[in-house]
């Protein structure tokens, strides 16, 4: 067994499901409407015009997230693990290849989600935009595919921990939506290394945190490594 | 050529022993029966061999080799395990051609077993608009993909109609034919006579049986003979003078056991007793299974000592 054919199989699992294709436009469209919706309210002293460009990933992660969690807890109805693993024995590289085929397509879409966000953003924004440089809209770019592919792969990870898509999703669905806005506000305190505050940080002009971009990127990049790795052993270790 | 090999199989789930101490061969060339009432470990059995379940203690090979070492397995082995377990919203072109491309085996070997199980005209439906016996036509067909050597099905005739039923008869006699190995599992005794040439009987996951089947049913079932007759006076004291018992049923017939029908015919004959009707009764797989599973366990002592 080599690890291409088992990515050609997961990623015709991928394309042959609408609702999976259906997730991954998702993540482009409510981005690029979430972000065009927040440049109509640029006041206040604390206007970042970068986040407010990039505001509709908090939105567009969710779609990632449904994406990840739907594309792995399909293993796991019914016998289709059994099915998976009977065609590909090697559990490791099972798993190696499902996460392969995660990431990439949500990688591409992320990039592309962060170009039109982008470019939606600045055009509603207009003049206040101006003061972006080169560098802080490529690096939003390029860390939207990123962050959204991460947030992906975590929920994937925690889909074969719990064996649940229903299971993953209320518990990170209202993690995102409660734990990280109520406690979001508490800057310098452990909200800082949550994989969403720790992610979005590359998505901000300024940031007054231990984490930069990328250190915040490295930190949500660390949490979907352990959900995978535990997804993985629990994979390898568990009956099918 | 390529045989299962169960080797002192032992899967236990808490303190429930599943499959216990279970050693058996499936050989090529043969329709192997896997017999046993619900819950006698069939199941899990395929599921230890595929390499799906872990086992407690003892092993099983496909062709010497543990399932997880075989490369391509699917070419290897074709096995439906459960014909629920594909997804469905995949049309079932697609959920083979997902199958096929984990493998390497040519997109033509989708579109020919789909032929092959009957499927081609629904192959770009959705599956879960197919019927229980269309959904397990696409379970033999994901078997047959990579033209295995050994073939492992877990009670195929589900939900088929009776011409699925005759059809896959047909077919495991074919693979059988072609030397292929072949192990069907199923709780139904004449259809497993039907096809099987070869049992494997479990009970509370213990091995009851591995005999071939003619030779299992002969064992334990003894012949008879079935007679009609306008004088049936006559024809009992005519055989009760040789040591015959006649037993009389319902519909009229009588039935003489341990008797053969050339000792019969002319006894009848010699008396002068007219028959309506003079038939050999052939012991059938239910009887010598019920008779098994009644001294189920003198006949576990006994193979275990062989």
């Amino acid at each position: 067994m080599e690890f291409t054919p088992a990515l050609h199989s997961e990623w015709l699992k991928i394309r042959t499901l609408r609702s999976l294709v259906g997730g991954l436009a998702a993540v482009l469209l409510a981005t690029a409407m979430f972000s065009a919706l927040a440049g109509a309210d640029s006041e206040g002293a604390d206007f970042d015009p970068l986040f407010s460009v990039f505001f509709g990933v908090s939105f567009g992660q969710i779609a990632a997230i449904a994406f990840g969690t739907t594309a792995m807890s399909s293993e796991f109805r019914g016998g289709a693990l059994r099915i998976a693993l009977t065609a590909v024995p090697r559990r490791g590289r099972w798993f190696a290849a499902k996460a392969v085929a995660i990431a990439v397509p949500v990688l591409v879409v992320g990039l592309v989600t962060g170009g039109v966000s982008l470019a939606v953003g600045e055009a509603v924004l207009g003049a206040k935009a101006d003061g972006l440089t080169w560098g802080e809209e490529l690096r939003a770019v390029v860390g939207c595919g990123v962050y959204l592919t991460l947030m992906a792969l975590l929920a994937a990870g925690l889909t074969a921990v719990l064996r649940s898509g229903v299971a993953t999703l209320s518990m990170v669905i209202p993690f995102l939506l409660i734990v990280s806005f109520v406690i979001g506000d508490m800057s310098g305190s452990v909200a800082d290394v949550l994989p969403d505050r720790a992610g979005q940080v590359v998505f901000h002009e300024t940031w007054d945190g231990v984490l930069g971009p990328w250190s915040g990127l490295a930190v949500t990049g660390l949490w979907a490594g352990a959900a995978l790795l535990l997804g993985a052993w629990r994979v390898r270790r568990r009956d099918a | 050529m390529t045989s299962i090999d169960v080797q002192s199989l032992t899967k236990e789930y808490g303190s429930r022993k599943a499959v216990d101490h279970l050693t058996f061969t499936v050989r090529p060339g043969l329709v192997t029966g896997f017999l046993g009432p619900n819950g006698a470990g069939k199941s899990t059995t395929m599921r230890l061999v595929l390499g799906l379940d872990r086992p407690t203690s003892g092993s099983a090979t496909v062709g010497g080799r543990p399932y997880p070492a075989l490369r391509e397995p699917l070419r290897h082995v074709g096995a439906l395990l459960d014909a629920q377990a594909a997804h469905g919203s995949r049309t079932g072109r697609d959920h083979l051609c997902v199958l096929a491309a984990s493998n390497r085996i040519p997109q033509r070997r989708v579109d020919e077993v789909l032929a092959e199980t009957g499927l081609a005209s629904v192959a770009r439906r959705r599956v879960k608009t197919y019927s229980l016996g269309m959904r397990q036509r696409l379970g033999i067909a994901a078997a047959l993909l990579g033209e295995p050597e050994v073939v492992m099905l877990d009670e195929p005739s589900n939900g088929l109609d009776p011409e699925g039923i005759i059809w896959i008869r047909a077919l495991l006699r074919r693979l059988a034919g072609e030397g292929r190995t072949v192990l069907v599992s199923s709780h139904l005794m004449n259809e497993t006579a039907s096809f099987a040439d070869h049992l494997v009987v479990l009970g509370r996951g213990r091995l009851l049986a591995d005999t071939p089947m003619r030779e299992f049913i002969d064992a334990r079932v003894q012949p008879r003979v079935r007679i009609r007759t306008t004088d049936a006076t006559a024809l009992k004291s005519a055989l009760a003078r040789h040591g015959h018992d006649v037993v009389e049923h319902e519909n009229g017939h009588w039935t003489v056991d341990h008797a053969r029908v050339d000792d019969i015919g002319r006894l009848a004959s010699a008396a002068g007793v007219p028959l309506l009707e003079l038939a050999q009764e052939e012991g059938t797989l239910e009887q010598a299974y019920l008779d098994l599973t009644g001294t189920e366990t003198e006949f576990t002592t006994q193979t275990q000592e062989a």
